[in-house]
């Protein structure tokens, strides 16, 4: 663990304001590009949300979910509120995973994309579709649901890498104050 | 783990559960209105979406022509050098001009029904994402006059009714959803039927008329109007052309396959109809 002196904490608060200033200006970007085009189109929000809560604490991993999740419900037309539930409570248990268990990973990272997708949008089909017995349900199914799981996982490659750039230079270190440091080291001794 | 289930931060997160539950319970009994945070994002992301939403719509109409290049060669292999260069040069024309043709017809409509209270042509905002029923937003709300459950139109015809308003923009569900009944008739043989949307075994989205008996009057090409009894549309407007008859399974009935006079791919503005003599207001039902 670096030692470093506590002016660094300007540059800390710096970095964090800014690395929320993009994930905000990502998920927005997200948002219009699910609200354009007439063309089927990857749930992109859902893999940002996941990258966003993968380094996050729990609630502010919770409030993210929400928030993308209400953008969702717009895109998607569904109520709103529905798909910010579903977010709610995936992002949390992400960041709780990634807190307690997994290591930051890309296998992880997409195997939990792939799960998401699938819950959210099979969950979709069953809700919007399936339980109101629309003539040839299941072709909907196969045309809309698939294809789009299918896309929201392509998408969570490219999604991964800008997060990553992005933490990469934004994503503040644990760096200990002097007094902190100072502090640690005594009570080691006193060991 | 265990910690953070007995922690302040865990009964939060459930309180943030339980106040999206409300939100949602309450956008259902709305009744056809968006939530004020609905409105308020729709809009502040209303002038992204407008822009983003023409980009893609120029971006998918060129691969379209992309992916059908063989089939377009085929058909214009004579005249496409020639008409080509044309072809660029009146591109913004024939845009410029396509609208004026369809705002003088929404003028002629609105001629023509005095009583019917129209709103400006409103532009489409976005589509609705992965909807395969081809639901759409409009720029268009309650500002403007616009309530749940208006009829909209084109000059071509009925496209559908308005079923999610916010202050300014209204979502617009298409006669090819399953959740919208119309009555029509066929003003030459006054026959009647109610016409459904359903989702063919492609997974395409098309129109139908429902239960119509073994010894029905319809034909194939039969033009077919709004019936205007039901008091949610107004009477005479087109809503399609019946392009097959379909025995069902035990022949006792017939399904009519519907062509819809509006081509939902290519809607570029259309119009809400606010009032008219025989609407029923659907909010106090």
């Amino acid at each position: 663990m670096k030692i470093k002196a506590s002016r660094e904490r300007k540059t800390l608060i710096f970095k964090n304001t800014m690395r929320w200033f993009i994930y905000i200006v990502i998920i927005l970007m997200g948002f219009t590009f699910m609200m354009s085009g007439r063309l089927l189109k990857p749930v992109v929000l859902i893999p940002v949300s996941i990258c966003i809560a993968m380094n996050t604490k729990e609630l502010q991993s919770a409030f993210t979910g929400t928030f993308c999740g209400f953008l969702i419900d717009i895109a998607c037309g569904r109520i709103f509120g529905y798909n910010a539930v579903i977010l709610t409570i995936i992002c949390t248990l992400v960041s709780l995973l990634y807190t307690n268990y997994l290591r930051k990973k890309f296998i992880n990272f997409f195997a939990i994309a792939f799960v998401s997708s699938f819950i959210s949008g099979m969950l979709d089909y069953v809700f919007y579709y399936n339980i109101w017995d629309y003539e040839n349900v299941k072709s909907v199914l196969d045309t809309i649901t698939m294809p789009v799981f299918a896309y929201t996982v392509i998408s969570a490659l490219p999604v991964y890498l800008l997060f990553m750039l992005v933490n990469k230079f934004l994503m503040p270190e644990r760096h200990l104050t002097i007094a902190e440091a100072i502090k640690i080291n005594r009570e080691d001794n006193s060991q | 783990m265990k910690d953070f289930f007995k922690s302040i931060r865990f009964r939060i997160i459930l309180g943030l559960l339980a106040f999206l539950v409300g939100v949602m319970l309450f956008a259902v009994l709305e009744g056809g209105y968006a939530i004020s945070g609905k409105s308020l994002i729709n809009t502040l992301t209303y002038p992204f979406r407008s822009f983003s939403n023409s980009v893609s719509v120029r971006v998918e109409n060129y691969l379209d022509k992309l992916s059908n290049a063989t089939e377009y060669y085929n058909e214009n292999q004579r005249l496409r050098d020639e008409i080509g260069l044309l072809r660029k040069q009146m591109s913004d024309y024939e845009q410029i001009k396509s609208e004026l043709a369809e705002m003088k017809e929404f003028v002629g409509i609105k001629e023509k029904n005095p009583d019917y209270e129209y709103t400006e042509p409103a532009k489409i905002t976005g589509y609705i994402a992965n909807d395969p029923f081809k639901s759409f937003t409009i720029g268009i709300g309650s500002n403007n006059g616009v309530q749940p459950y208006c009829p909209v139109v084109t000059s071509q015809g009925l496209i559908g009714i308005t079923v999610d308003v916010s202050a300014d923009s209204s979502t617009v569900r298409t006669l090819l959803s399953p959740d919208l009944s119309v009555a029509i008739v066929c003003p030459e043989s006054l026959n009647s039927a109610i016409m459904e949307g359903y989702i063919n075994s492609d997974g395409n989205a098309e129109t139908h008329l429902i239960h119509l008996p073994r010894n029905t009057k319809f034909m194939v090409g039969d033009k077919l109007v709004t019936k205007g009894t039901g008091g949610l549309f107004p009477s005479g407007y087109p809503v399609g052309t019946i392009t097959e008859l379909i025995p069902s399974d035990n022949s006792l009935s017939y399904t009519a396959l519907v062509e819809p006079s509006v081509d939902f791919d290519k809607l570029t503005s259309v119009v809400v109809i606010k009032d008219f003599s025989g609407k029923e207001n659907q909010n106090e039902n």
